[in-house]
């Protein structure tokens, strides 16, 4: 925890592996969040709602 | 329990996405207005439809002003009526249900989309636009001829749905007028 | 406590020295119990040739379903339909119960006993038992597999062209029904040898925590139990004595509810063998550690709270089931994102753990550093990814009203496509390259095959499964054998409706030259001869066991929990639904889904004459009642 970026070394990392900050793995992660998101804005808002033949009872 | 920070932001906005979604949901109901197939209509026992006078002769009829109700039967391997006519720029509510095995009804590339299981009635309610044509298929595998089984809506200008089917939408002859034409 | 007490000691100065193979880890917390010295097949030789046979069950279902999966994709594109188009829903109806359910399940059988065995470090209890398990699910997928194959031929009568749903009022030969419930048997029994084993285990240690492995698979245990109770009782008390003549009706919302009932959860079942393989043996491929054991044991009791009472989510635009039941069961499945976001983190994290100590830098770059060229690595990081676009489609799937969009199209089977297809199928192949040789002894005959097979599966899915999910948008409806239609075309988006049948086609055709691929390496690692040294180890989680709370580890009150939210979600709606249509539904008559025609009419005729007598009865008596409920 808390570790600066200088001190995620390879050595480091075997020393104290509870040291250890994903920040690739948080980065990924945040892409494919944002993909999601995006995504579903647009089949829900704009695929789905925006089709022909509402049904609306 | 020790979870690392990053990972607590992750199920935040897991948490978050979550009721993004359900959030959707709930704006599609509230505000357009999407309502789901459900359980509002009675039982049905599917050997006997032709002594119900909705599906005894499946037909589109008036039943409001702009309000249409379209019975539709799907059957192996068809719907009836073929083609259902409707009116453009009307509210109509498609009472669908089955007189064998499950179907699909869907209206191709639209939203009106429900499953056909026998004994029950599906309804959907639709607002058309201006005058088209839709493909109407059976989406539920049901028996060896399923990818046969189509129909087409006809969306038709209001005057010319009026003329087409001329004496037949008003209520009080059909209950009449299937009864006898239906069996013989 | 003392061995739990000594678990924080021993893991960390055992990290400071070996991060990637563990030396010893006699606690049995289930990341390092095997001992480095020792492949499976060494250390349990008699649990070795089961889990070997439910592979080679498993492939063999692998190899059916897949020859027919390219047939059914050439005969659906156009490209080719050397069969009739009846026969495309038998080979559709194979194709769906040979991989999602023998393929899949004797997999898991497998994967589930060895990871048990090896995790607690200690035999089953009765191998005789495990056989007997082995052999009541073979003859029973055998049964159920000869009532579908038999359709092909109008010599035998029998058939079974009900799909893998079975939705009544179509009905199987009661062989296919009976098959089944052989075959559910054997899983509960082999559920109950776990279970047996684990508890002979809990005696002889009984302060230690539950190793991660057979925590994994106690938990997802009970889910199958607490699944397919509503299969049994569909099966059992409806479909089988109404194929033999028993009762005349049943009510096809009621069984199409039981059937989804086991039929959501079945997914988890598919899906937690790849889980267990991703937590437990990829970030050990990676050279990384697991990042997380307590957040692996939260989401595997998230996944035994939620993955049923969520079945209703697949009847969203079904007639006689009201709107309040289909909004609870969306919430819960919604909730169920969360084990599999989770996963996603906590897994990519082991894995750049390992990237990192081989010295991988930067905020992507670590990701070169990766073990790319091992085809158990790569299948399963490729297997990730497509669970991860996946998750999207699911999304979408699990939206209430956006399933008017959907329902029914072949979007859906381009979205399971990706989840069993690949996030499940593709781990099990690539897993297969690095437990084989823990199971046999024998190397893997080409890790180069190996290598582009999984690269291939991937890419052929990428390309079909794609263009199933556009076609699925313009209105293309799932299991069909002709999806062109007379009356209308469909729109133009994505490309058009026939350049994505070609996608389809070249990504079926990669897809079936990958599985020829996968089954002879197989074969040919069959023909290798024993040799020492293969074995591997599973390396030490960076958060063990000790970090999660001991609640966790008390399966009998998630177990418990579990069954009360299924009771919830679904006591009112299966209340409702009886009291709609009656408990055998509210009339109507069998379908049975025999091709020949001829004896179509033998055994139809007397229902029908029975029907048309009863009818003239009715007439002269002046009307009946029908089925008003």
């Amino acid at each position: 925890m808390g570790t600066t970026d200088s001190e995620q070394t390879a050595a480091g990392l075997i020393e104290d592996p509870k040291s250890f900050d994903p920040k690739g793995t948080l980065a990924l992660i945040l892409v494919y969040f944002c993909i999601l998101v995006t995504m579903w804005v647009y089949i829900y808002f704009v695929e789905f709602l925006g089709n022909d033949l509402i049904v609306v009872g | 329990m020790h979870v690392h920070s990053y990972e607590k932001i992750w199920l935040a906005l897991g948490l978050g996405l979550i009721l993004l979604l359900i959030g959707s949901v709930t704006y599609g109901a509230v505000g357009p207005g999407v309502s789901m197939v459900a359980a509002d209509q009675p039982t049905v026992d599917p050997t006997a439809l032709d002594e119900d006078d909705r599906f005894a002769e499946p037909r589109v009829e008036q039943v409001g002003e702009n309000e249409y109700e379209a019975y539709v039967v799907a059957y192996q391997f068809g719907f009836e009526p073929d083609p259902i006519v409707i009116p453009a720029n009307s509210t109509v509510t498609f009472m669908v249900t089955s007189r064998d095995v499950t179907h699909g009804f869907e209206v191709v590339g639209t939203n009106a989309n429900t499953m056909v299981i026998p004994g029950e009635v599906s309804t959907l309610t639709v607002e058309t636009g201006g005058p088209t044509e839709y493909g109407v298929i059976c989406n539920e595998y049901c028996g060896a001829a399923h990818h046969g089984m189509e129909a087409t809506i006809e969306v038709v200008p209001q005057d010319e749905f009026e003329s087409s089917t001329g004496g037949s939408t008003d209520s009080g002859g059909s209950t009449d007028g299937d009864g006898s034409g239906g069996d013989q | 406590m003392t061995a739990t007490a000594d678990a924080p000691a021993t893991t960390s100065p055992d990290a400071t020295n070996e991060p990637v193979t563990n030396e010893d880890d006699p606690d049995g917390d289930g990341d390092g119990a095997a001992t480095p010295e020792g492949t499976f097949y060494d250390r349990f030789p008699a649990e070795a040739r089961i889990v070997r046979a439910t592979f080679l069950g498993a492939f063999l279902a692998f190899a059916i379903g897949t020859t027919f999966g390219i047939i059914q994709t050439l005969h659906r594109t156009g490209i080719a339909r050397p069969f009739s188009s009846v026969d495309y829903y038998t080979f559709l109806t194979a194709h769906g119960v040979f991989l999602v359910l023998s393929f899949t399940i004797f997999f898991l059988v497998g994967v589930f006993t060895w990871a048990l065995v090896r995790s607690l470090d200690r035999p089953l209890v009765n191998t005789r038992f495990s056989w007997a398990w082995y052999g009541l699910m073979a003859v029973g997928m055998t049964l159920t597999g000869i009532t579908i194959l038999a359709g092909f031929t109008s010599a035998v009568d029998l058939s079974a062209d009900v799909l893998f749903t079975f939705y009544a009022p179509l009905q199987a030969h009661p062989l296919f029904y009976g098959g089944l419930a052989v075959f559910l048997v054997g899983t509960w029994l082999a559920g109950l040898d776990w279970w047996r084993t684990y508890l002979a285990w809990r005696r002889e240690n009984p302060d230690e925590r539950i190793p991660l492995q057979t925590f994994m698979v106690l938990t997802t245990t009970i889910m199958w139990y607490v699944a397919t109770s509503a299969l049994a009782i569909s099966v059992l008390f409806f479909l089988l004595p109404w194929s033999l003549g028993l009762i005349e009706t049943v009510n096809p919302t009621l069984t199409r509810t039981l059937f989804w009932f086991f039929g959501h959860p079945v997914v988890y079942f598919w899906l937690m063998p790849a889980y267990l393989l991703w937590y437990t043996v990829l970030p050990s491929i990676a050279g990384g550690r697991l990042f997380s054991d307590p957040l692996a044991r939260v989401v595997f009791v998230l996944f035994l709270l939620l993955s049923t009472p969520v079945g209703i989510h697949h009847q969203y635009l079904d007639p006689g089931i009201a709107e309040g039941f289909k909004f609870v069961s969306m919430t819960n499945t919604m909730f169920l994102l969360l084990p599999s976001l989770l996963t996603a983190f906590t897994v990519v994290a082991s894995v750049e753990y390992g990237a990192r100590v081989r010295g991988g830098t930067g905020l992507f770059g670590w990701l070169r550093t990766l073990p790319w060229r091992d085809p158990a690595f790569t299948g399963m990081m490729l297997a990730g990814l497509m669970f991860a676009a996946g998750g999207y489609s699911g999304m979408v799937n699990a939206g209430m009203n956006i399933n008017y969009l959907i329902h029914n199209t072949i979007w859906v089977p381009g979205h399971f496509h990706l989840t069993v297809g690949t996030a499940v199928a593709l781990t099990f192949m690539a897993a297969t390259y690095w437990l084989w040789p823990q199971i046999t002894n024998k190397p893997i005959y080409s890790k180069q095959i190996g290598l582009a097979q999984v690269v291939l599966w991937f890419a052929g899915m990428a390309l079909m499964s794609n263009a199933m999910h556009a076609q699925g948008l313009l209105g293309a409806p799932r299991r069909t054998a002709e999806p062109e239609y007379a009356g209308f075309e469909y729109g133009t988006a994505f490309g058009g409706f026939q350049e994505l049948n070609v996608q389809i086609a070249i990504g079926g055709t990669i897809l079936f030259a990958s599985a020829v691929l996968f089954l002879s390496n197989v074969v040919l690692t069959m023909g290798n001869s024993r040799t020492d040294g293969l074995a591997e180890t599973i390396s030490e989680p960076i958060s063990g066991p000790e970090d999660a709370p001991l609640v966790l580890d008390n399966i009998r009150l998630w177990g418990g929990i579990a069954v009360l939210l299924v009771l919830l979600a679904y006591a009112l709606p299966i209340v409702a639904i009886i009291q709609r249509g009656g408990l055998f539904g509210p009339g109507g008559e069998a379908f049975p889904m025999v091709l020949d025609a001829l004896s179509i009419l033998v055994d139809r005729a007397p229902d029908a004459i029975a029907l048309l007598t009863d009818r003239a009865v009715d007439a002269l008596g002046g009307g009946r009642l029908g089925g008003w409920p």
